[in-house]
């Protein structure tokens, strides 16, 4: 076994950096792509859910279900049977297709539950308004709901966005080279194991703080949400340090 | 598609699965309440102890909450033997999650204080309260009531996050499932039975926190 030094020099190496940056590099798109389609289908699935046609019923109790059921499935076995699913149906993807598609589902639920809050915390006589000023749907939820709930919708979106770049770690099962993956690849080439997963974990944080400050920061810049937060169950990341500080 | 479920293999191993959730549950149970037991020493130590005590707390929880507790457990389980350290997977599954909830627990309890008012606890001082009466009769009460819905929220999100220690070859809910889908090669269903239980299992334990609050502490929240 080589000494401390001697890996730590090893590891500076053109190769191993290289593609380090590459695992840290999937790690983030899987992050953000995963959390931009949720955004996306979150709000499309919470203004589903506001609607009150009859029309819409079926939709909207199956939307419910599905959101409840997407929050009470730990991530990992969620990705264990999107993979499965994947592959017994014969769809040929590759790993971080799949993981990016589990990432999608899990998010697409949390922050629809988060957008849901949002809209709940716009006051009724706002609405009532809109509506007698003969605003059209899209109007209300773009110049009169958005606007308001987006103080209440922001920091936990972003919060539980940081949170994704941490639990992406689990896709690392499935054999997407992330850094987790990296980190192994690296433990099975000879360095210790301390050393690397000491050093996986600073660069986990070093990506994770930035964002967990700015979030912090912007929540003290939208100022106290009005609506009391959701007691309905929601990850802790909605309620991390900086929200309370 | 030619795939013909076969859920009967699953089910046959009820009883590897029962015992998953109750190991997943009791797992969930331990590093909850240590992790709570850290919370409040840390949330106490940041109003009350010297600045570098503070500090550490601060490090301690900033670090936690911002890498993955995956990666924590492996640290403990993979690195700590370089060092001559060697951890059942069972300890370490345990020790990392509740070092791991404990920080955000911290963070919880600590929001729970700032929220007892400073005059009832000087109305606990002019009554020659001591500090542990006015902890336990002022501020432990506030607290309960307070972070009670943040606490069955987390315990629910223990719960889910303790699947990882299947990663570890602890034989709790998503262990067994791994398990049973690698010899019986029905990996779908497994998986299928293994989150059916998982929802059945949080939606008992929401509805058991949620009456514990409702008669206990007089929490009216959302249920769903």
């Amino acid at each position: 076994m080589l000494t401390l030094t001697q890996q730590l020099t090893n590891l500076m190496g053109a190769f191993t950096l290289t593609f380090f940056l590459q695992a840290a590099w999937n790690t983030l798109a899987l992050a953000m792509m995963g959390c931009s389609i949720g955004l996306v289908m979150g709000f499309l699935i919470a203004c589903v859910r506001r609607t009150r046609t009859r029309l819409l019923l079926p939709l909207r109790a199956l939307l419910i279900v599905l959101v409840e059921l997407m929050r009470r499935i730990p991530f990992l076995v969620t990705l264990f049977l999107t993979m499965f699913t994947l592959q017994g149906v014969g769809v040929d993807l590759s790993f971080f297709t799949i993981a990016l598609i589990a990432v999608c589902l899990i998010s697409t639920a949390y922050l629809a539950e988060i957008f849901r809050t949002g809209f709940e915390s716009v006051p009724q006589a706002q609405i009532e308004a809109a509506q007698t000023l003969n605003f059209s749907q899209s109007q209300l939820i773009f110049l009169v709901m958005l606007p308001q709930a987006w103080k209440v919708v922001l920091p936990p979106a972003f919060s539980f966005m940081v949170s994704f770049i941490k639990d992406t770690a689990l896709a690392s099962q499935l054999g997407v080279v992330e850094l987790t993956f990296a980190g192994k690849i690296l433990i099975t080439r000879g360095y210790s194991s301390f050393l690397i997963y000491g050093l996986i974990l600073l660069v986990y944080f070093a990506m994770s703080y930035p964002l967990s400050r700015l979030g912090a920061r912007l929540e003290r810049r939208l100022g106290q949400p009005t609506a009391k937060p959701s007691a309905s169950f929601q990850p802790p990341a909605a309620l991390t340090a900086e929200r309370l500080s | 598609m030619h795939y013909t479920f076969q859920f009967g293999e699953i089910l046959k191993h009820w009883p590897d699965l029962l015992s998953g959730a109750l190991v997943s549950l009791l797992v969930a149970f331990i590093a909850f309440w240590l992790g709570c037991l850290i919370g409040l020493a840390g949330a106490l130590a940041q109003q009350h102890a010297s600045i570098w005590l503070r500090r550490l707390v601060r490090g301690y929880v900033v670090f936690f909450t911002n890498t993955p507790s995956l990666i924590q457990i492996f640290v403990l389980f993979y690195g700590l033997p370089d060092v001559g350290i060697v951890l059942s997977p069972m300890t370490a599954v345990l020790i990392g999650l509740s070092l791991n909830a404990g920080a955000y627990l911290t963070d919880i309890m600590r929001s729970g204080l700032v929220s007892v008012k400073k005059a009832e606890l000087e109305a606990a001082a002019t009554l020659n309260m001591s500090a542990w009466q006015s902890f336990r009769y002022v501020t432990l009460p506030h607290l309960a009531k307070t972070i009670y819905p943040l606490l069955s929220n987390f315990f629910i999100w223990i719960v889910l996050g303790s699947s990882i220690g299947g990663l570890f070859g602890v034989n709790e809910l998503a262990g067994q499932a791994i398990e049973i889908s690698s010899t019986s090669m029905r990996s779908i269903e497994a998986f299928t039975v293994t989150a059916g239980i998982y929802v059945v299992l949080t939606f008992i334990a929401s509805a058991f926190l949620y009456a514990v609050g409702y008669w206990g502490f007089r929490v009216r929240a959302r249920f769903i």
